[in-house]
């Protein structure tokens, strides 16, 4: 096992607004609540979870691009939570991030090499003469070749856009990368090709990534460990075969279960979850999950649920379950 | 079965600066009274502006140019404004991708259905406001009387697309065209929005057309598949046909390089190298050719014309001279 | 869209250039902004008569070959002063429209970047400047300026009898140009502020700031940049405001004095006598017509042209 890079504890986010005709209701919406997870040296960690469940903030409060209301975010033995924009800068360059569209994460005014040789230039990875080769050498590490460096974004198709942006990522030799729904924008023929670009470079660069995505069919095949939201909490985490193999929570069932699969046989009967996710903006109490638990008892909406491990390296948040193979309770009949 | 709707040779060019460029190159497509055809494709495919122009809502600029579209007898495409006005809605119902920006947002969700059933069904206003609370109903929206009065901002995604699919539903129509009515929804949401789809169909005998770039979710809700590569129809088989038995490599690809919840956990999946033409650079063969590991050389002198798949289901057709010319593999 | 195959490096001022002389509109604004460009550069060079000359046996003399424009009530010849009062015109829309553009720019830019107080102050003033009306701010400002600075410009000739200090034209610049600059600057203020506003949550800046790039360089280079189109359409049809401005306040006799000839001192002067002499109205009024609409055209096609995403 590899040791730690990053250790977040609680980490929580909460965005007030303003509600009422005339902005007088303030209002808090708790996007994130008590994140607690290690990010392994080396592994891909995932975060899956439906809209509103906090996996892209979890994301944007580790690199500071959004700040976190509190808990905490180590990396190398330095607390980055609440670090200002200057503080943070030299963490910058080892924490990276590549963004779902990578259209509008490209300024539209500058070609792919001034884009390229922004980051480069600026933390002073390579002199004004080193950056031809420097940057011959990103096109090549994402599959381009040179010539798409005078080139500007529009000009290139969805595919080779999301290949700059990860080269712009790799421009400042990160460690960690957080892939913020990374594939999501690209065609089903370009996913598999950008998958297999993530993978191939986080061996030859030993890179860690946190993989946030809300297509479980991709993560199983990508991730090391698997952390399910729901809500602003986790509600589930653990290494990827055993998530996918042994899903413990009802959520995480669920959601597995609403996977359509490509086969016309099986995929016509499946447990389906009632209703849908309620507002962050008043989430419900106890267990934020118990208004569409089938499993949900009395306790549920009382108290919520802390994060145990039932086996090694498998966390579920559930009143209900106590160990890897037996749930106490039974489904309530609705 | 007759074919309710029936595209032949259909073609779509874009006016640019330097002359026109297909986007729409020849498409066949047939589906028959009360079958769902699933229309799969990646985007710039020409599967969004094929069923757009069949309602004549092609944007400025991008016009069909050749072939016939008849439903129900009359060629689409010939038809008056005024004429595929009365067919829009009444009797082609449509539900667009995003329900957040196709609804009014000024408007009480009762009134933008009861308008749909005035306009159509020229029916009264109380008839009609009765009507739209059992539409409602229908797409499975809890205490519907009470929802008309709400404005779109109020209801969530999942709701939002039922609306939808409710203003689709007003004229009764005899198809219902789906462009990607799921996409912007949350997994838990879509399968909801599939299975309701489906059932409408079966309750109300419709004929539906989905257009998805997702594979797997039209597994389990069409008849029978036609997959799209640049503007032309590659493959066109039953359902369990194109999973079990596909032929194009297009299509074997596209499955090959699907991510699964069953079967192994793979490290790196295959995938299909390079990227879909560009309309107007398309090359003159088949356009797939370039990206294709089977391309003889005459796949780049002709564009394959979709065929009989030798030995298989007689409804499976494919574009594709190494499966037609080698019988299927 | 399309993906180019040529592989000559792109330039986005090239293609920009490329983009605009496509434009036929934007062309010929372009042409007759730069006739009026040269005419001002080279006005008494050009002009065939002395535009202060005054023949009072050809007065209000109908256009003719020697007279193309006709000539006014004191027989000076219309197209010599209109030539001349190009380079008031000019001179009026480009130094007006730079100072109200740099003050704008610059207080828009930080308040919308930054936000906070500064942002809030800002549109205080401009909501307040807005508010007055225009011509009124104007008026107050010369009633109350005019008279405090000629008598300091007199009292600095006594001390140093520098001739600088008695050129009263100086001082009809000086608070034309700075009084038409100040009611001129909020509407660019508030443009580039909104425009700034949006920019700054566009996933490319929050890109850059993921980089660890400084708040500078990301305004300077990542928000300013996209925030130009807009900015370069406002400028254009504010060399055209700028110019029918000066128009107005010479037309109310607070503008460029006489017997400077400027365009609006021209209109004002042909009004009272239009339906004698109509092309003493018309020419000055049809080349200030002409002259903002070029500005016009030629500010959508350079908005037109610089978005890099426009067609080939």
């Amino acid at each position: 096992m590899n040791a730690p890079l990053i250790t977040i504890k609680g980490l929580s986010k909460a965005f007030p607004i303003r509600l009422g005709a005339f902005g007088d209701k303030a209002a808090v919406v708790r996007a994130l609540d008590d994140f607690t997870a290690t990010i392994i040296e080396g592994e891909t960690l995932s975060l899956v979870g439906e809209s509103g469940c906090g996996k892209s903030t979890t994301g944007f409060c580790i690199l500071n691009l959004q700040r976190p209301s509190g808990g905490s975010i180590v990396y190398k033995g330095q607390e980055l939570a609440q670090l200002d924009d200057d503080a943070m800068r030299p963490f910058r360059r080892d924490l990276q991030i590549v963004f779902q569209d990578p259209y509008s994460t490209l300024n539209p005014r500058m070609t792919i090499g001034e884009a390229l040789s922004e980051p480069i230039l600026f933390h002073k990875l390579a002199t004004k003469s080193e950056l031809p080769a420097r940057l011959s050498r990103l096109l090549a590490d994402v599959g381009l070749s040179d010539r798409f460096a005078s080139r500007y974004p529009h000009e290139l198709s969805g595919g080779q856009r999301q290949r700059v942006a990860i080269a712009r990522a790799l421009a400042c030799e990160p460690r960690f990368i957080v892939c913020d729904e990374a594939i999501s924008a690209l065609d089903v023929s370009v996913q598999a090709q950008i998958l297999n670009l993530l993978l191939d470079l986080q061996d030859k660069y030993k890179l860690t990534y946190l993989f946030i995505a809300h297509d479980l069919a991709v993560v199983r095949h990508i991730s090391d460990r698997v952390g399910v939201m729901y809500l602003g909490r986790l509600a589930e985490l653990a290494p990827s075969s055993d998530l996918f193999a042994n899903p413990l929570h009802p959520y995480t069932r669920a959601l597995l279960s609403a996977v359509p699969e490509p086969d016309p046989k099986s995929s016509r009967q499946r447990q389906r979850l009632q209703g849908e996710v309620p507002s962050p903006l008043n989430p419900p109490s106890g267990c934020r999950f118990h208004t569409r638990c089938p499993l949900a008892r009395e306790k549920c909406k009382a108290e919520v649920p802390a994060l145990r491990e039932i086996t090694p390296g498998h966390q579920v948040a559930c009143h209900a379950v106590t160990s890897a193979t037996t749930t106490q309770w039974e489904p309530v009949s609705a | 079965m007759t074919a309710l709707l029936d595209i032949k040779s259909l073609t779509i060019d874009i006016a640019r600066d330097n002359g026109p460029a297909r986007v729409v190159d020849g498409i066949d497509l047939t589906v028959a009274e009360g079958e769902s055809l699933g229309v799969v494709g990646e985007s710039g495919c020409g599967k969004s502006l094929t069923m757009l122009s069949l309602m004549g809502l092609l944007p400025n600029k991008i016009k069909a140019t050749g072939g016939s579209a008849h439903f129900a007898g009359r060629d689409l495409l010939r038809l008056s404004p005024k004429e595929l006005r009365k067919v829009r809605g009444a009797e082609i119902g449509f539900i667009f991708q995003d329900p957040m920006t196709s609804l009014n947002p000024v408007m009480r969700i009762g009134d933008q259905i009861v308008e749909a059933l005035v306009y159509q069904k020229a029916m009264a206003k109380p008839a009609a406001m009765q009507r739209a609370g059992e539409l409602l109903e229908l797409v499975g929206i809890p205490s519907p009387r009470d929802r008309l009065m709400a404005y779109p901002h109020e209801l969530s995604g999942g709701m939002r697309q039922r609306v939808m699919i409710a203003i689709g539903l007003a004229g009764n129509p005899r198809l219902l065209i789906a462009d990607e009515p799921t996409t912007a929804l949350d997994v838990t949401i879509q399968a909801q929005i599939v299975d309701l789809v489906r059932e409408l169909k079966d309750r109300l005998k419709m004929s539906v057309v989905w257009i998805t770039h997702d594979l797997a979710l039209i597994a389990g809700l069409a008849d029978r598949i036609a997959v799209l590569y640049a503007g032309t129809v590659v493959e066109d088989a039953p359902v369990d046909v194109i999973f079990d038995r596909p032929s194009h490599p297009y299509t074997r690809g596209l499955l090959a390089s699907l991510p699964t919840l069953a079967g192994k956990a793979m490290d790196r999946l295959p995938s299909i190298g390079g990227t879909p033409p560009e309309p107007g650079r398309r090359p003159p063969g088949c356009p797939f050719a370039p990206r294709c590991s089977l391309a003889m050389p005459a796949c780049n002198d002709a564009l394959p014309k979709l065929a009989p798949v030798p030995g298989s289901d007689p409804r499976h057709r494919v574009a594709c001279f190494v499966t037609t010319e080698k019988g299927a593999a | 869209m399309s993906a180019v195959v040529e592989d000559k490096p792109n330039s986005l001022w090239r293609d920009a250039w490329r983009r605009l002389r496509r434009n036929k509109l934007a062309v010929a604004g372009l042409i007759i902004i730069a006739a009026l460009v040269f005419v001002a550069a080279f006005g008494p060079w050009l002009t065939p008569y002395d535009f202060l000359s005054q023949d009072l046996d050809a007065r209000n003399l109908a256009p003719s070959l020697a007279h193309p424009f006709g000539t006014d009530d004191l027989g000076r010849d219309v197209l010599s002063r209109l030539i001349y009062g190009a380079r008031t015109a000019f001179l009026v829309a480009v130094i007006v429209t730079l100072v109200a553009l740099l003050i704008g720019v610059v207080l828009g830019a930080i308040a919308g970047f930054y936000g906070g107080f500064f942002d809030k102050a800002l549109m205080w003033v401009t909501d307040m400047t807005m508010s007055v009306p225009q011509l009124l701010l104007v008026v107050v400002i010369n009633a109350s300026l005019k008279q405090p600075i000629t008598l300091w410009m007199e009292a600095r000739y006594m001390e140093t009898m520098n001739p600088i200090y008695r050129n009263s034209a100086l001082i009809d610049f000086v608070l034309v140009f700075g009084s038409m600059a100040l009611i001129s600057w909020p509407p660019y203020a508030r443009l580039v502020r909104a425009q700034v506003l949006s920019i700054r949550n566009r996933p490319y800046v929050t890109a850059a700031r993921a980089l660890g790039l400084t708040n500078r360089i990301i305004l300077m280079r990542y928000v300013m940049p996209n925030a130009m189109g807009s900015l370069i359409v406002a400028v254009s049809a504010g060399l055209g405001t700028a110019m029918v401005l000066e128009s107005a306040f010479s037309f109310l006799g607070i503008g460029v004095n006489p017997p400077t000839p400027s365009w609006g001192n021209m209109i004002s002067d042909g009004l009272r006598v239009w339906t004698n002499y109509p092309h003493l109205l018309l020419a000055p009024a049809a080349v200030l017509a002409v002259v903002t609409v070029a500005f016009n055209f030629l500010g959508d096609g350079l908005n037109d042209a610089l978005n890099p995403k426009g067609q080939k």
